[in-house]
C-alpha cells in the first residue's frame, strides 16, 4: 500500500509536465518562425519652395539644379548616371555646403530617382534643397 | 531512494518551466503587429539619410504612404485628399507645422502622385518634408526581386 502510493506520486507530476512543455515549445518555435526582421530606414529631408518668390532670390550663391526626368538624372542640363551626378556633387560641395539646390522633377519622373538624388545630396551634406515640380 | 528519485524531478521543471514563460511572454509583449504599413510599397535605397529611430521619430511624427498607383493611405487606411488634408490641418491646428511629415513612396511612383500629397503639406503649411528610404536591408530581398 505505501508502497504504491509513493510510486503514483513520482509518475504523476511526470505525466503533467510533458504535453505542457511540448506545448510551450511550439509556442516558441512560432515566435522564433514569425518574428521578422526589419529594415533600417532612413528619412531624407527636403524642403518645398516657399510660395514667396522673392525668398528663393536672397540666395546669391548661383543655385545648383538637378532634373529629374523619366529618363534619368540631369545636373545643369546634363544628362548624368548616379555615379557621376555624385563625383559632380562632390565637386560642388567642396564650395559651397549651404548653396541652393534645386531638385526639379518632371510629372512622369519615377519618386525612386528623387529619392536618389536627395540620397547623393544628404551624402554631400548639401541640406539646402528644395523641390519642384514642372 | 524512489522518494529521493521523485523530489530531484520536481525541482528540476520548476525553474525551467518559469524561464519558459518568461521568453513567451517577452517575445508576446515585443511581437510588433506590423500590419498598419502597407506592405505593397517599395522603398527605394538611401544609405546616406538619417537613421530613422526612436529618438527622432517622435509620437507626432505623420507618415503618409502612396503605393505605386498613388493611392494614399496613413496607416494602410486608404484617404481621399480632401481626408488627409483635413487630418493634415487639424495636426497643424493642434502641434503647429513642425512636427515631422514623412512620405513613404514607392519607388515606381510617379512624380506626379507623390505631388499630390507635397501640395497638400504645403497647402496647410508644411515646408518641411522627408521622404522615407531603407537604409539597410534586413529582411530579406522583396526589393530586390521585385525591382523594376
Amino acid at each position: 500500500m505505501a508502497y504504491q502510493r509513493r510510486q503514483n506520486k513520482g509518475e504523476s507530476p511526470k505525466l503533467d509536465m510533458t504535453p505542457m512543455i511540448d506545448v510551450v515549445f511550439q509556442l516558441l518555435i512560432f515566435f522564433v518562425v514569425t518574428l521578422k526582421q526589419e529594415d533600417i530606414m532612413a528619412k531624407l529631408s527636403a524642403a518645398r519652395p516657399q510660395a514667396d518668390p522673392t525668398a528663393t532670390k536672397e540666395n546669391q550663391v548661383e543655385p545648383m539644379t538637378i532634373i529629374v526626368a523619366a529618363d534619368g538624372l540631369f545636373f545643369n542640363g546634363q544628362p548624368m548616371r548616379p555615379a557621376e551626378l555624385d563625383r559632380k556633387l562632390e565637386r560642388m560641395s567642396g564650395f559651397s555646403k549651404t548653396a541652393t539646390v534645386l531638385i526639379k522633377c518632371t510629372m512622369n519622373s519615377p519618386h525612386g530617382l528623387l529619392v536618389t538624388a536627395l540620397d547623393l545630396c544628404n551624402k554631400h551634406q548639401l541640406t539646402n534643397l528644395s523641390i519642384l515640380s514642372m | 531512494m524512489s522518494k529521493l528519485k521523485t523530489e530531484q524531478c520536481e525541482m528540476d521543471m520548476t525553474p525551467m518551466i518559469d524561464v519558459v514563460f518568461q521568453l513567451i511572454i517577452f517575445f508576446v509583449v515585443t511581437l510588433k503587429m506590423t500590419s498598419d504599413i502597407n506592405q505593397d510599397i517599395v522603398l527605394e535605397d538611401g544609405k546616406h539619410g538619417v537613421t530613422m529611430t526612436q529618438e527622432n521619430t517622435p509620437t507626432s511624427t505623420i507618415e503618409i504612404e502612396v503605393d505605386r498607383r498613388g493611392r494614399i493611405s496613413i496607416h494602410n487606411a486608404t484617404l481621399s485628399e480632401g481626408m488627409l488634408r483635413d487630418i493634415l490641418r487639424n495636426r497643424v491646428n493642434r502641434l503647429g507645422n513642425q512636427f515631422p511629415c514623412l512620405i513613404r513612396a514607392d519607388r515606381r511612383t510617379k512624380h506626379d502622385q507623390v505631388k499630390r500629397v507635397m501640395d497638400i503639406c504645403t497647402a496647410v503649411g508644411l515646408w518641411k518634408l522627408s521622404f522615407v528610404a531603407i537604409q539597410e536591408h534586413k529582411s530579406k530581398g522583396k526589393t530586390l526581386m521585385e525591382g523594376n
